[in-house]
């Protein structure tokens, strides 16, 4: 647990993050396109999409510009921030005081930016999106919550390295608790990266894109590439939460299986998302309050030792 | 909404490959009864303007400058492509073309303007009888096909009368 | 050096918000049209956005009425620049077969400075994928105006004064030629 060879290893994490979470974007939208039977965009087009994006005008407008620059930025921030911290086989995480639940925290403080942004711009439009943003985080934040608590339940801490190392299959009989959250969480992953069937808050054709309604130029870009993000550090924390078996590799070839792992990952929120229609909020709530009692009866289960 | 099902959608759409027309690669031919860009035929072309006076849009607009000459002007901004002038032009002067690119940064680009020699009348030597009195009155100002009041086109009638309609909306008045 | 790299790809990726300001929607399905997997226009990068603040292009559609002159003026400018705004069908060109009636301004550039023109009634989506390959600079655009004078002379004269003969049966004498 070197404190000198941590540094590197959070920023190349964060670099990579940022290179790849574009190009990722881009495969989700050409194979989208594919599955609809048409030819879709190149797989570079977000990276023209941000830097168009970067050049335009930026026009402050709605009800507060200052917190609409606030709620920007704080997105991309903590999602960086996650990125340093969360274990990519590249170097031990740090391991400071209260890690997982720091985690946990910064995954809600990205949602609330939304919260944010769309409290800044004032409009009935962005209004409604945040009403139903927060009734999703209501529902949605307690399943990663459980997750990483049963984790910390098996593996007796809340340490990072030893929590985001497959700590839900650590019981001594046959992890039932783990394989109840590995279902939930994959019944439930497309909520945290907002994509179809539940991508409610960015409705574009409801509510004309919610929440960012009043962003332009910059700023905007700005929140495109906090949400292409999300999905990559999302999948990221998922795998590392519960397929963490690195096949005792050595050090190159661990960290292209793990950004594999996360590909594949990527790939079947496609296949999901292309294939779906997007459910009402009332449907939504309702789904997720069956994966609550589910994910409850995970933590009771591994309260007991299962 | 099985799981079944969506394998079986998301394998019916592969199937199908890609089913998108790689247009602008390849021109694409319009089918054979559509109706594009009016073509106008100088040389077969009269002067009658009978396409003027059935323009439902008011696009051939007719000029006069002397005796013998008459100015016809298709200004190719609001054409619909009904056909209607190509239906009623008795030499078939007008073809409706299969020519459906014309996309343009200036709209003037579509304008075709024919400059015609009217051939005389046998008998009196002039190209039209000299209208009476009451014939002047009907056609001066009010023909709304005049080639002159082409910048008068473009606006709804309540400007023709001479006040404004709308007063608070900034639109440039000539 | 980003800036030139931000222009260079505005045309990469277009993103275009539709305004229909009163047309009888013909050309709004043709548009709808072109987003389709057949004649799909999401290979160039082009997305429909559902605000103008997202977008680069306008695509106006239908003439500019007394009750729509308003709101076509505020999305324009609520658009950031760099801005493009395409004129969609005859109505939105030139005001269509309506523009003499009684609540028709007149065609969109009486409200908002238009760029592009793609004429039509409705346009075909090829029309509104070339237009729009054109405007970027993609292809060359294939109209120019055409301006024909009939210079055929001599035009044969006939004077009143030679004609001879009654009846069914009438002849010129002498025919001048000018």
């Amino acid at each position: 647990m070197d404190t000198i060879a941590m540094i590197p290893g959070g920023l190349i994490n964060t670099v990579t993050v940022l290179i790849v979470a574009p190009f990722f974007h881009g495969v989700l939208r050409k194979i989208t396109a594919r599955i609809q039977s048409r030819q879709g965009p190149p797989i570079w087009q977000p990276y023209f999409d941000l830097l168009k994006l970067l050049g335009k005008e930026d026009i402050e407008s709605g009800e507060s510009p200052r917190t609409q620059r606030f709620a920007v930025y704080l997105s991309l921030a903590t999602l960086l921030t996650m990125a340093c911290l969360v274990p990519m086989e590249l170097s031990e995480p740090s391991n400071f005081a209260g890690d997982s639940i720091l985690l946990i925290y910064l995954l809600t403080l990205c949602s609330i930016c939304t919260l944010l942004a769309g409290l800044a711009a004032g409009s009935a439009y962005s209004l409604v999106g945040i009403s139903r943003e927060m009734m999703t985080i209501i529902a949605l934040e307690p399943l990663f919550a459980i997750a990483i608590v049963v984790g910390a339940i098996h593996a007796q801490s809340f340490r990072m390295d030893v929590v985001l190392n497959g700590s839900v299959y650590l019981t001594k009989g046959f992890p039932w608790s783990g394989l109840v959250m590995v279902a939930v969480m994959l019944l439930s992953f497309q909520a945290f990266v907002q994509r179809l069937p539940f991508d409610i808050t960015e409705a574009e054709t409801e509510i004309m894109e919610g929440p960012l309604v009043e962003y332009s130029g910059p700023k905007l870009a700005v929140f495109k590439y906090a949400q292409m993000v999300k999905l990559v550090i999302y999948s990221a924390i998922f795998v590392a939460l519960f397929v963490p078996w690195d096949l005792g590799l050595t050090f190159p070839w661990k960290w292209l299986l793990f950004w594999l792992k996360v590909f594949i990952l990527v790939l079947l929120v496609t296949l999901v998302a292309a294939t779906h229609a997007r459910y009402r909020i009332d449907q939504a709530i309702r789904y997720f309050a069956g994966l609550m009692v589910a994910a409850v009866v995970a933590l009771a289960l591994a309260s007991y030792g299962y | 909404m099985s799981i079944m099902g969506k394998f079986k959608e998301t394998i019916i759409c592969l199937k199908a490959g890609r089913v998108t027309l790689p247009y602008p690669a390849q021109p694409q031919i319009a089918p054979p009864t559509f109706r594009g860009r009016p073509i106008f035929d100088a040389a077969k072309c009269i002067g009658c303007a009978g396409c003027a006076n059935n323009c439902p849009a008011r696009e051939i607009l007719v000029f006069d400058p002397c005796q013998e000459v008459r100015i016809l002007k298709y200004l190719g901004r609001r054409c619909t492509y009904c056909g209607r002038c190509a239906d009623v032009c008795p030499e078939k002067a007008i073809t409706m073309s299969k020519d459906f690119e014309t996309g343009t940064g200036s709209i003037g680009d579509l304008q075709q303007q024919l400059e015609l020699f009217m051939s005389t009348c046998q008998r009196c030597g002039r190209c039209f009888k000299k209208p009476s009195v009451l014939e002047q009155l009907k056609m001066t100002g009010y023909r709304l096909d005049d080639l002159r009041d082409e910048r008068w086109i473009f606006r709804s009638q309540s400007y023709l009368e001479g006040e404004p309609l709308v007063d608070d909306i900034r639109i440039e008045l000539d | 050096m980003l800036k030139n790299l931000c222009k260079k790809m505005f045309a990469r990726s277009l993103w275009v918000y539709h305004a229909n300001s009163g047309g009888c929607n013909g050309c709004d399905i043709e548009v709808l049209n072109v987003l389709t997997p057949y004649y799909d226009v999401e290979r160039f990068g082009i997305k429909l956005v559902g605000s103008p603040r997202h977008a680069d292009v306008m695509l106006c559609q239908g003439p500019a009425m007394r009750s729509t002159v308003k709101a076509l003026q505020r999305a324009y400018e609520a658009m950031p620049a760099p801005k493009l705004v395409f004129a969609i069908g005859s109505c939105a060109c030139g005001g269509g077969i309506w523009f003499d009636t009684y609540s028709v301004l007149g065609p969109v550039e009486k409200a908002i400075p238009v760029d592009f023109y793609i004429p039509g009634c409705p346009p075909r989506p090829e029309a509104i994928v070339y237009g729009v390959a054109a405007a970027v600079g993609l292809v060359d655009k294939k109209t120019a105006p055409v301006q024909i004078k009939q210079l055929e002379l001599p035009i044969p004269r006939y004077h009143p004064g030679d004609l001879r003969g009654e009846g069914e049966l009438v002849v010129y004498e002498k025919v001048e030629k000018i």
